[in-house]
């Protein structure tokens, strides 16, 4: 699995992705982590089927006691199906999560990690020695739904927002911004269903400091791309599924 | 040789499939009560030419107590089987991802600290397997156990229709409920067999 240092200053971010061994009709998925002196927080850790490739790599950065906290932006099985394996890795951890799916992501086993439920207006993640903001961004797509927000670095991991579909040797980052547009178009036509909920999150992002919008999947916005991304995102009509 | 997902489907089926044997066992238990009430009711009007199967209507309610009391705690241990195999199929499933870990890892600066968790995982899987062998043994007792009853039934069906034969004009009715408790035994025999059979295709 592919590991990128997303930033390095006192702590770190790394982004997980690209594995060459996943299976062909698996989506691709990146995978996010913040390290700091002596805790870790894993964003988004992945389906069952990318648990083990996801642990491995994380111990490049830590060992497995320090893995602290887990985030979940959604309920989907790309992004926590991995649940049930993390409670027997991690039985001391946290999973940050939206509270509206407690109920639905036990089901994927949740014994032993304690679940810290967001409430709908957001929070903070409490790392010690740096902290996270919470950002709601509801419907987009799934009906509880948050990203995550450092003030210091400037990263938003914007979870489905910004996914594009890619093949698994693309790189990290957009570098054609033009380009890169088709192939985010029919995602967030189709998996994004409020025009409503898409402008209050543009609303509320406008309102950062963002230097890098790092998505759950595809590439990652990096200084201008951020601003162009909110501003196509804007023009765009959604929940393109339904016709009226 | 089965692959281990196949062992583990046919597990999951069998303590599935004991519920709806059981259940079934159960409503028959409960036809058998039924055919004791009436039983009782028919003795009580034939007064004296049924004064032997008095006594024998008390037996069919007694069999039919003590079957529903056993299927009971059969579903009991029946669930708690289930609740063994999934946890056992969650410590399987973990420890062949941690060995994929640290074969994947092995190279990362951190893998050492996995090994403590792993071992641990390793061990509850052992466990795990040990608890779900004396359930399914436990579960095959009880299944033994509740053969004495749906037995006993099939003696109590003989007896019935000896002393209907002396009950007069009530011979037909009484024959009637020796019959319907002998069905019942016969189909409460075959469902526990086939719990059994089920079982016994558990490969552990």
């Amino acid at each position: 699995m592919k590991r990128t240092t997303l930033f390095d200053s006192g702590y770190q971010w790394i982004v997980f992705g690209r594995d060459p061994n996943k299976a062909e009709n698996l989506i691709d998925t990146n995978q996010y982590m913040i390290r700091t002196a002596n805790r870790c927080l894993l964003l988004d850790p992945g389906g069952t089927e990318l648990f083990a490739p996801m642990l491995a790599a994380a111990l490049h950065y830590a060992p497995v006691e320090e893995i602290t906290d887990l985030f979940a932006s959604h309920q989907d099985p790309d992004i926590i199906s991995s649940l049930g394996l993390w409670d027997q890795a991690l039985p001391e951890a946290k999973l940050h999560a939206p509270a509206i799916w407690e109920g639905f992501l036990r089901h994927f086993g949740c014994n032993r990690i304690e679940y810290v439920p967001i409430e709908d207006a957001g929070g903070t993640i409490d790392l010690g020695s740096m902290e996270l903001e919470l950002i709601p961004a509801h419907y987009l797509h799934s009906s509880g739904n948050f990203n995550v927000y450092d003030p210091r670095s400037k990263i938003l991991m914007s979870g489905d927002i910004g996914a594009a579909i890619e093949s698994h040797d693309a790189p990290m980052f957009v570098e054609d911004f033009s380009e890169h547009v088709e192939k985010m178009r029919y995602f967030h036509q189709r998996w994004m269903p409020s025009n409503r909920a898409k402008n209050d999150w543009i609303k509320r992002v406008r309102k950062l400091d963002v230097e890098m919008l790092a998505p759950q999947h595809g590439r990652i916005f990096k200084g201008d791309d951020v601003e162009r991304f909110l501003d196509w995102f804007e023009a765009l009509s959604v929940g393109g599924a339904v016709q009226v | 040789m089965k692959t281990n997902t196949e062992r583990k489907k046919s597990q999951f089926v069998s303590v599935a499939s004991i519920a709806t044997e059981l259940s079934d066992v159960m409503v028959v238990a409960k036809e058998i009560s039924l055919a004791a009430a009436n039983a009782k009711a028919i003795a009580y009007r034939a007064g004296e030419k049924a004064r032997g199967f008095q006594p024998i209507t008390d037996f069919i309610n007694e069999l039919a107590r003590e079957t529903i009391g056993l299927v009971n705690q059969i579903n009991e241990q029946a669930s708690e089987l289930y609740e063994t195999t999934v946890s056992e199929h969650r410590h399987e499933e973990a420890n062949r991802q941690f060995k994929a870990v640290l074969e994947l890892g092995s190279d990362a600066a951190y893998v050492d600290s996995l090994f403590p968790i792993a071992g641990r995982i390793e061990d509850e899987l052992g466990e795990k397997r040990h608890q779900l062998k004396s359930q399914v043994d436990r579960l095959l007792d009880q299944l033994s156990e509740i053969m004495h009853p749906a037995r006993a039934a099939r003696v109590i069906a003989a007896n019935s229709r000896i002393e209907a034969s002396q009950a007069g004009e009530f011979l037909q009715s009484l024959l009637t409920v020796a019959e319907s408790v002998d069905k019942a035994a016969e189909l409460m025999y075959t469902n526990v067999q086939r719990c059994r059979s089920s079982m016994a295709m558990m490969e552990l």
